[in-house]
């Protein structure tokens, strides 16, 4: 039977406006949440400096002295600052691993910590909570950039920060949005499987190998050089590798770039539909309260 | 009564008679509209089990070792809930009522059926219909831990776009009326767990809701804390608001609702008052008997004897005794039979002519007890 509608919530205001307000909430709230977590910062801290060291030191190694052993090394990649080259590579990776364990668990950690549905009882877009969550990791994202960066020019002497810095931003704006496109997909996914590590280690692994993090994607035998071709961080890294270490232009890296755009339209819009289809079936069965 | 929040009580409805009297539920001519409108609401699970010839090795894999059933969690129910009272869904775990609350909060979709919250489908104007109720789901994790009360309030409440003035006021006196102002600024890990229901009910009535439901909402509390979080919801209705309450606790049932649906088995099996219900069940003697040493075995020839219509034996943990009742058409015509049968293999420490309880309607619509 129709019923007409006598009350409403009263005190409730919706608009663009308060449905920003929420997204800023949410992100709030995981800012105060991980501020509470002391060892993640300190974690944030350490971290970045200590995973090149095992590849700059097999670099080191492998050079021979005086870097004598840099030849073909050279002739690949068009410099000899090994350092610099790792450096840019390894924290891109670095920085894309953060992004899927933060950005791809976020909805299982709220679901293991028993408030998503908590969230996804109130009327707000479901999508902000996924993204506001993003809000906050992009800007310790960006912490974690700042960081490494200081402290290779401290410890190692090694400054990437050179080049045209609009490019780089621009690099960086791209593949933010294909790394989040992956993160969205990627946390649906494990919303529908209740089980990450196995998807992690999988993309993981798949970055790890084929975009040549810290070796040029010609020794790749050619199947892996075609696999590389299809990800998005292989033009992040090698376009950011030619600004910083050659000084690149516009037009140089433009062939990077219009890759780059072309996975930050797709991979988010995938995103977004893994995570709706992930929605819809969680109301269908009821699997956002499971454990 | 003082109104649970000031100036925030729901204000006089307008009314309409939506059944005529005496129509079978327990609502009179006169009486509130319909608020929460439930008509032949079924869910259908579907559920993996083992095969079942899985002898041969081939079904251990994955793919091969499951077949998919469909699991019927609430069939075709159907009723109403009028502006103001508290209705009660009440039954055994896994009868269905958290799946039926559930649906009513979208967070699951029917498999068929229809229900509206304050005229809203919950299906298809879910956002709205989250907009016009408070849940409180089961457990106590549907808050933050790690941030304080406040905090935790402040974020639900931009959640319910509350705009930033009246949230800070609201917050505040929430904080105040449920008595959780002087720990407002402590983690909420370092709450009792009925300081977090009650942070939880503050939550569901930040944007002021006219329906709220709550899912078994003092399920692991003290006996303390549980008779405050009643005394709340109480005072929660008396500002005007419907609250839809599950519970297998047949004393809250009895104490808050104004009318209960008794449910088993994904089904309401009856709907009334709660003296309604008891009262169809006056012309049973309910006969309890406090037991030490009781064998369960005996349950079958107590069953059996004339007059008996039930039996139910329950063991009391605490009491260290098993507590057996009886529905009996006649108890002057039966004791004598029970007391010597029972008495002959253990100890009766009592016996008791009861007054019938919601549980003894259970029992005598569906054979068994509410805890089984």
């Amino acid at each position: 039977m129709m019923v007409r509608r006598t009350q409403s919530s009263g005190l409730a205001r919706r608009s663009a406006a308060s449905h920003l307000a929420a997204l800023l909430a949410i992100a709030r709230k995981e800012w105060i949440i991980f501020r509470r977590y002391p060892s993640w910062v300190m974690a944030f801290v350490i971290w970045p400096l200590l995973y090149p060291v095992g590849y700059i030191f097999s670099a080191r190694a492998l050079g021979g002295p005086h870097g004598s052993g840099l030849t073909v090394f050279n002739r690949l990649t068009g410099t000899s600052d090994y350092l610099s080259y790792i450096v840019v590579g390894s924290t891109m990776y670095m920085w894309l691993n953060f992004t899927l364990w933060d950005v791809g668990l976020h909805l299982r950690n709220e679901q293991m910590r028993g408030t998503l549905e908590s969230n996804w009882l109130c009327p707000v877009w479901r999508i902000s909570i996924m993204l506001g969550s993003s809000i906050t990791k992009m800007l310790i994202g960006l912490f974690v950039l700042a960081v490494t960066f200081v402290e290779f020019r401290l410890v190692f002497g090694v400054s990437v920060v050179r080049g045209n810095p609009g490019l780089i931003a621009l690099i960086l704006l791209l593949v933010s949005a294909s790394i989040y496109g992956i993160g969205l997909a990627f946390g649906s996914l494990v919303l529908r499987f209740q089980e990450a590590n196995a998807l992690v280690f999988l993309v993981r692994g798949l970055f790890m190998g084929f975009c040549g993090i810290t070796y040029p994607l010609q020794i790749l035998p050619s199947w892996m050089q075609g696999v590389a071709a299809v990800l998005p961080l292989t033009y992040a890294i090698h376009s950011i590798r030619a600004v910083t270490l050659s000084g690149a232009s516009l037009a140089q890296i433009a062939p990077d770039l219009q890759w780059l755009a072309g996975f930050a339209l797709v991979l988010p819009m995938l995103g977004y539909l893994a995570f709706a289809a992930t929605e819809r079936r969680a109301r269908r069965t009821g699997s956002l309260g499971h454990y | 009564m003082e109104p649970l929040i000031q100036g925030t009580a729901i204000a006089p409805a307008e009314r309409r008679m939506i059944a005529p009297a005496g129509a079978g539920n327990g609502l009179q001519a006169g009486e509130a509209r319909a608020i929460v409108e439930v008509r032949d609401l079924r869910k259908i699970f579907r559920r993996k089990k083992p095969a079942a010839d899985s002898s041969g090795w081939w079904h251990r894999l994955p793919i091969t070792r499951r077949v998919s059933e469909e699991f019927v969690a609430v069939d075709t129910v159907s009723f109403d809930i009028h502006e103001g009272e508290i209705f009660g869904l009440l039954g055994p775990n896994g009868a269905g009522k958290t799946t039926t609350i559930r649906m009513l909060c979208t967070l699951l979709e029917p498999t068929s059926g229809t229900a509206r919250i304050n005229g809203y489908d919950v299906v298809k104007q879910s956002d709205a219909v989250r907009q016009n109720l408070g849940a409180v789901l089961t457990g106590e994790r549907s808050i933050y831990w790690k941030l304080t009360g406040r905090e935790n309030l402040s974020y639900f409440a931009a959640l319910y776009h509350l705009p930033p003035d009246v949230a800070k006021r609201r917050v505040r006196e929430l904080l105040e009326r449920l008595e959780l102002a002087t720990r407002a600024d402590e983690y909420v890990e370092r709450y009792s767990s009925g300081m977090k229901q009650r942070i939880a009910i503050a939550k569901a009535l930040l944007a002021n809701p006219p329906v709220l439901l709550l899912d078994e909402p003092t399920i692991g509390l003290d006996p303390q804390s549980a008779r405050t979080l009643r005394a709340l919801i109480s005072e929660i209705k008396d500002e005007g608001r419907t609250i839809l309450l599950t519970t297998h606790y047949m004393e809250e049932a009895d104490q808050l609702c104004d009318r209960i649906g008794i449910v088993d088995a994904g089904r309401i099996i009856a709907l009334d008052t709660p003296a309604n219900l008891k009262r169809s069940i006056t012309q049973l003697d309910i006969v309890q008997l406090d037991v030490e040493g009781f064998d369960p075995a005996l349950m079958g020839a107590l069953q059996g004897l004339p007059t008996v219509q039930h039996a139910l034996a329950r063991y009391d943990e605490d009491g260290g005794a098993w507590s057996v009742t009886l529905q009996t058409t006649d108890s002057r015509a039966v004791l004598p039979a029970v007391i010597e049968r029972v008495g002959r293999s253990a100890t009766i420490r009592n016996v008791n002519i009861a007054q019938p309880t919601l549980e003894d309607v259970f029992i005598s619509l569906t054979g068994k007890g509410l805890r089984d």
